[in-house]
């Protein structure tokens, strides 16, 4: 006997082979976008990667190309040496107790060696002078902080701006008597105020053409006498208070002894 | 049918699609909607396959740099080539720079995807 064929049936077969087109070409695009997405992720991982490379090698050559172009201003004023490498360690130390940001300590550490980038413009005749300078001589030396200054200010360079502040202030003094504005007290840039207690203390520790290193005593009575005067206070005693990690700082990075 | 050229941006690839039988992609594609860019592009392709007698088509698809979008639409246009492969000779060329990975390796993808089409992987 023949069945009368059920017409449900057919059309469920139609929508059987519909439902399997579909779900097959789902599926494939489903396996497309999960193949691209996996792509992308790989090569994004590999650009974030090269990015950060990149920005390191850009750090990096920032802070070697600072560091030479204060290794110039250093041969220039025999200040052979590590005058600079100390200057920038105690900078930094200075810095960090101050209460700066590690960020800033960072920056200023890399840019102090910077500060007497204004001395390559300095006559060697003056610059090397054993005696005393005279009143011509001396303004002629001192043009060196606003020397210094006008050849970073351009850079927007976020190390250069800080070294260009640097080599500005270095010599402007608390009590508003430096050089080359006559700034006082907090209009001087922490900075500046850092970096001239740094190179004052290095200054006095190190033999120089003109004069022999002072012992300490003698060093830690003008730093003391000048608190206030020359140095923000707030420099000179933290200076004092972590003494030692000053004299630690100055005998790692200490001159070898010259014939 | 016209030839359309797009010349390159920035961000998006020089484009010479002419009705003689020659699409050519070329550069960057990482257009802030891939969609929207490809969509004249992806027009222009169904008309050549459908309005014109050509029978052998050559494809050069030399890309530097790619975001994912893109790759999406380069898998939708290799399907309407797949459509058409029957009726015509079509040879795809996926062109990579040596160093290159990433393109060579979704020129990997793309062969593997699609069984019956000529795609050839050139390294320059």
């Amino acid at each position: 006997m023949q069945f009368h064929e059920n017409k449900l049936i057919s059309q469920i077969q139609h929508l059987k082979e519909e439902f399997d087109t579909t779900t097959t070409k789902l599926i494939k695009e489903l396996k497309r976008q999960d193949k691209i997405m996996a792509r992308s992720d790989k090569r994004q991982q590999q650009e974030y990667d090269e990015l950060m490379d990149l920005k390191i090698e850009l750090e990096e050559t920032q802070k070697e190309i600072v560091f030479i172009m204060g290794a110039i201003g250093e041969y220039r004023t025999k200040e052979l040496g590590n005058h600079v490498k100390r200057v920038a360690s105690y900078s930094y130390l200075l810095a960090k107790y101050y209460g700066l940001s590690h960020k800033e300590c960072e920056l200023l550490k890399y840019a102090s060696p910077m500060h007497d980038i204004g001395k390559v413009v300095i006559p060697d005749s003056i610059l090397n002078k054993a005696g005393r300078l005279d009143e011509q001589e001396r303004a002629f030396i001192q043009k060196h902080s606003a020397i210094g200054y006008n050849l970073l200010k351009n850079s927007h360079r976020e190390l250069l701006q800080v070294a260009s502040i640097i080599a500005h202030e270095h010599h402007e003094k608390y009590n508003g008597e430096g050089y080359p504005n006559g700034l006082s007290g907090e209009e001087i840039h922490i900075y500046g105020r850092i970096t001239a207690l740094a190179d004052v203390f290095d200054a006095l520790s190190s033999d120089r053409v003109y004069k022999k290193a002072w012992d300490d005593e003698r060093i830690f009575a003008l730093l003391k006498e000048e608190k206030g005067k020359h140095f923000d206070p707030k420099l000179v005693d933290i200076f004092f208070k972590h003494l030692d990690e000053f004299l630690e700082i100055r005998d790692r990075l200490s001159d070898p002894i010259s014939s | 049918m016209e030839i359309l050229q797009i010349e390159a941006t920035k961000y998006t690839p020089q484009i010479i699609l002419d009705p003689d039988g020659y699409i050519s992609i070329k550069g960057k594609s990482y257009p802030e909607n891939s969609f929207e860019f490809y969509e004249p592009i992806i027009d222009w392709i169904e008309n050549y396959f459908t309005l014109t007698n050509t029978t052998k088509t050559i494809i050069d698809i030399h890309i530097v740099y790619f975001n994912s979008s893109s790759s999406k639409v380069f898998f939708d246009i290799f399907d309407i080539v797949d459509e058409y492969n029957n009726s015509h000779h079509i040879d795809i060329n996926w062109l990579y720079d040596k160093e290159n990975e990433n393109v060579y390796e979704s020129g990997e993808d793309f062969i593997e995807d699609f069984k019956n089409l000529k795609i050839n992987l050139i390294s320059i």
